[in-house]
């Protein structure tokens, strides 16, 4: 009871104000009740269960603390056939209307999150909604969500022409460890790459630091690469980040490079295949062993053992054959996976495509 | 007793809603949209027993509303919302605005909830909108480097969230369209207002020596000619589809993998005191959108802000004051994001060689000065 007087206490003393400082000194911005998003786009927990959630049309970060959101709901996920009809249903339209852009699981009660997008034109609005343990999906209103956000920074411009659009970027993948969120991006005119890093707590005056993530190719050439996919990754002990780019090459950088004004060329581990686009990873345990398991457009599911990462010869001379590198495995059950997840110790969560509908799944991890 | 006295009182201190509830309204289930703010229509079971709905504590348990699918049929989960008595009425606000020209079923159960009545309401189509089509396509000239990076499509009104990549095909010479030439994004790339769509070509395809470009080749081939087609089906940002499918002819060139040269660039000063436009020329066509914000002026260090103007198939920059010319020291300066149709940059092409890279700086400036003389 005191702790909630207190907590109480807090809030009503910082509502008020834009920020507070931490015992290190650096501002941090307030919280906030009631995002105004425009959009909804990757999501991905962090500490505590606060769930970040990308506005790609506002070039802004939302930390979205669920708070009664997160409870109530009976604990797990279970399957639901036909979601994409149940959430036109539940948000008054057809399946048609309605855009998934993640899927995420809730650490501690494993209810999964939904991010869609409801509608078409200037109507179209951003939805979240809560599947729980026995299948039952709510819409989690903003109105009352406490939050606190990070806009990403404008554009570059020369400064002659002022009005041109200043947000150019749409977010592609969000991760966050040791204290930072990730987020990958690309830019709607330039070719640009962009790998940003951004504290959490979200500071006042910080939009975080960004480096160009390179893919180096085997003829020693060298360009700006769209990151697809990417997880945060130990190697040796070392944070490192394991990236999938368009057409599959799989990356690893450390987290160290990660230097604001560096350039960082990931070192490729694995070719995976062409004619194909990663959607999303995760890693799990299995049998002593350890796995990272990636959906793709066009590959289907695959499953890559971690325990060659480390000791991985780089592939820098070209692969005869059509994939090269680390091994893999496709996992032929897997199919018409467009979300993926991890549930549990032992199983994955996904949203999976079949003759058009699209069913929320659940299955054994492979 | 207590509680008809309070009326009693009520009926004398409010003798205009006295008269109302002198007599009810008949029941019905009304649909109620203002056609000036359609997206506050809420749905209304009225000529209820007042005191009765007041007293309910479930007033979600006897009424719910499906939405109707195209195919006829109505969803199994009931459409979210907000209920409350107004009145002699009970009234759900749904918690996305309902759509024009959708239909729902209402199910009212009855204050006892043992009384299913079901009707079917139809939401006001929205007034029609004149048919959005493809205004321009970028870059604008006949030929293209076999590398192009990048193409803007630009619509005279805003677009829907379809998928882009489903309805844009680039067909070779033959007619047969070209397998994945381009770079599918999550969320995809457009500009605020959705009236602008930037496909890229899959890079992978465009740079040498990689997996997708040694197996698959590349997307665009020198000599040949190509149609970019854009399907009528596309559905624009009120779920119409676009006035006509449109199409654009080029020819593709050599490929191009030489940075920009600013050295190349021709800058014609306007006359001092005049409010002429600054023009700048390139030897090559740049990209659009990056000429329209990656290109200044600047004078004594400080932006100038005017009208920009790019055409000539994007070789020519024209820049027209808000202000007459003065004498003195201008620079024409360019960001280091600035990029040719292949992604070609200021000093650095779009595929380098790893060991004689430098760092890239996104806000490096280039600078061209010019004078104008008294």
């Amino acid at each position: 009871m005191r702790t909630k007087i207190l907590t109480t206490l807090g809030v009503v003393a910082l509502a008020g104000v834009a920020s507070y400082w931490t015992a290190s000194g650096v501002p941090v911005a307030a919280a906030d009740v009631g995002p105004q998003m425009t959009s909804i786009g990757p999501l991905t927990f962090g500490p505590d269960g606060v769930l970040f959630a990308a506005d790609t049309q506002a070039a802004t970060i939302y930390a979205l603390e669920l708070g009664d959101k997160a409870n109530g709901g009976a604990p797990g996920t279970q399957g639901v056939d036909g979601i994409d009809q149940k959430i036109a249903g539940l948000l008054g339209t057809e399946a048609k209307e309605v855009i998934v852009t993640d899927l995420v699981v809730h650490p501690r009660t494993k209810n999964a999150y939904i991010a869609v997008m409801r509608g078409q034109g200037a109507a179209s609005k951003p939805a979240l909604l809560r599947v729980d343990g026995a299948g039952k999906i709510d819409i989690v209103s903003f109105d009352t969500l406490k939050h606190t956000k990070v806009a990403l920074p404008n554009a570059p411009n020369a400064g002659t022409n002022p009005q041109r659009d200043p947000r150019q970027q749409s977010i592609t993948d969000m991760a966050f460890a040791d204290g930072r969120l990730y987020i990958a991006g690309l830019s709607n005119e330039e070719f640009a790459s962009k790998l940003r890093a951004v504290k959490y707590p979200f500071a006042t005056a910080d939009n975080g630091t960004s480096v160009e993530i390179f893919h180096g190719n085997h003829g020693q050439l060298e360009t700006r690469s769209p990151v697809y996919a990417f997880l945060p990754y130990s190697i040796n002990n070392q944070p490192h980040l394991v990236a999938a780019y368009l057409c599959t090459p799989l990356v690893k950088f450390p987290v160290a490079s990660l230097q604001a004004g560096t350039k960082v060329v990931g070192t490729t581990i694995a070719e995976l295949g062409n004619r194909n686009r990663p959607i999303d990873m995760v890693l799990y345990k299995k049998d002593g062993r350890e796995f990272l398991l990636m959906s793709n457009t066009a590959r289907g599911v695959m499953k890559i053992p971690t325990d060659g990462f480390a000791t991985a010869t780089p592939i820098t001379a070209r692969v005869a054959t059509e994939t090269g590198g680390v091994a893999y495995e496709t996992i032929a059950a897997m199919k018409g996976i467009e979300q993926l997840d991890l549930l549990d110790g032992s199983r994955t969560l996904a949203l999976s495509r079949s003759e058009g509908t699209l069913n929320l799944v659940t299955a054994a991890l492979p | 007793m207590k509680s008809r006295l309070l009326l009693l009182l009520l009926a004398l201190s409010l003798p205009l809603t006295a008269c109302h509830r002198a007599e009810p309204r008949p029941f019905g289930i009304k649909l109620v949209a203002d056609p000036a703010k359609p997206a506050e229509a809420y749905i209304e079971v009225q000529g209820l027993d007042e005191r009765r709905l007041r007293s309910s504590t479930d007033l979600q348990g006897m009424l719910s509303v499906n939405v109707k699918d195209p195919a006829g049929s109505f969803a199994s989960v009931p459409v979210a919302g907000q209920y409350a008595a107004a009145g002699d009425a009970l009234r759900f606000r749904p918690a996305f605005p309902f759509d024009p020209g959708r239909s729902y079923r209402v199910t009212f159960n009855g204050l006892d909830k043992r009384l299913p009545i079901q009707e079917t309401l139809t939401m006001p189509s929205a007034a029609p909108t004149a048919p959005t089509f493809v205004t321009h396509v970028y870059p604008s000239g006949d030929v293209i480097p076999a590398n192009e990076l990048r193409m803007y499509v630009e619509f005279s009104a805003p677009m829907g969230r379809r998928p882009g990549l489903d309805y844009i095909t680039l067909l070779d010479h033959r007619g047969t369209p070209v397998v994945d030439p381009f770079l599918p994004v999550d969320g995809e790339l457009w500009n605020g207002d959705r009236t602008r769509f930037t496909v890229f070509f899959d890079p992978g395809r465009q740079k040498r020596g990689i997996l997708p470009n040694r197996e698959m080749g590349a997307s665009l081939v020198d000599g040949k000619r190509y149609t970019l087609r854009v399907s009528r089906d596309w559905p624009d940002g009120h779920g119409q589809p676009l006035r006509q499918a449109f199409e654009r002819s080029f020819i593709v060139g050599p490929p191009d993998r030489s940075p920009l040269d600013v050295s190349s660039w021709r800058i014609s000063p306007p006359r001092e005191g005049s409010s002429d436009p600054l023009v700048v020329t390139f030897p090559e066509s740049l990209d659009h959108g990056l000429l329209m914000r990656a290109v200044g002026v600047r004078q004594n260090g400080a932006p100038m802000i005017g009208d920009v103007r790019v055409d000539a198939d994007e070789t020519r920059w024209t820049m027209t004051p808000r202000e007459p010319w003065r004498a003195g020291r201008y620079d024409v300066v360019a960001l280091g994001i600035l990029e040719d149709l292949a992604g070609n940059r200021i000093g650095r092409a779009f595929e380098i060689v790893s060991d004689d890279d430098k760092e890239e700086d996104d806000s490096v400036m280039t600078f061209i000065p010019f004078s104008l003389a008294r």
